[in-house]
């Protein structure tokens, strides 16, 4: 495999099948959180403490996705984005344990998707995260042209991914915003926006 | 400390689109740590800890030998 993917011709495809997986992986992650949102704003699903850590958690994969675009791509990168992912299965395991049993005040929080309760979905979207990568470093993982390599190198491919970039800190500066309203500089609750009542 | 960790994530992937990529990885980090903490806090009970005492996790006496059934 070593051999294959350093040889001429396919360095470019090695190249170009990273930055592909990581647009990818950025733009699945866009919807995921913006499903969020119009589940918070749409239908008033307010998020809980735990919900809103796990989104921070997937802006964190994301931003070792949005550095690999900026600043070429590096390991160190997806080891930042693989610390988030790890966070964020640690906190969806620990709320889908949490409410696991039904009992006063505890219960799934928000509206099945497909019977699956968001703590579930998130374990399962952090398994998908952890499993791409896994796929990705065995087959482009011996790939040594992969660190020299710029998103400038392919330029369509990095002014959309640049402007999902943008799209993701948009999402990230709405939630900021929300995370004002919710919680004000207190504890957050699910009762209602504190700073609107 | 909600919106502080947020307000730090923001920071981070600015700083990172700017192409700061030293500065926004100490950010990220500083928010990473600032994360953890207030999970920690967030599952904390005074009343179990960490512990979850509402899922069983003791062998029933017909299945655990150790336990007297005389009593």
């Amino acid at each position: 495999m070593s051999n294959l993917l350093n040889s001429p011709g396919m360095l470019k495809t090695a190249v170009w099948l990273n930055y592909v997986f990581l647009f990818v992986m950025m733009l699945v992650i866009a919807g995921i959180l913006t499903a969020a949102l119009v589940l918070q704003y749409g239908y008033g699903e307010l998020p809980c403490p735990l919900c809103l850590l796990q989104r921070l958690s997937m802006f964190g994969v994301c931003f070792g996705i949005i550095q690999s675009f900026r600043t070429g791509f590096s390991y160190q990168n997806t080891g930042l984005s693989l610390l988030f992912a790890t966070l964020l299965l640690v906190i969806a395991a620990r709320q889908t344990l949490l409410d696991i049993y039904p009992r006063p005040g505890h219960e799934y929080i928000g509206s099945a998707v497909l019977g699956i309760h968001m703590p579930v979905w998130s374990v399962i979207i952090t398994l998908c995260i952890l499993t791409a990568f896994a796929l990705k470093l065995t087959v482009l993982g011996d790939s040594k042209q992969l660190t020299e390599s710029k998103a400038s190198d392919l330029p369509v491919m990095g002014g959309i991914a640049n402007v999902l970039g943008l799209y993701v800190m948009a999402l990230c500066l709405v939630n900021t915003v929300s995370v004002l309203l919710q919680c004000g500089l207190n504890e957050c609750h699910t009762f209602g926006y504190q700073l609107l009542q | 400390m909600m919106l502080a960790v947020f307000v730090a994530m923001f920071c981070a992937l600015v700083l990172a689109y700017l192409g700061r990529r030293r500065l926004s990885v100490v950010v990220l980090l500083v928010c990473f740590v600032l994360a953890v903490k207030l999970f920690l806090w967030e599952i904390y009970s005074p009343e179990y800890g960490f512990r979850m005492p509402w899922i069983q996790t003791e062998l029933s006496p017909a299945h655990n030998p150790s336990v007297d059934r005389r009593v």
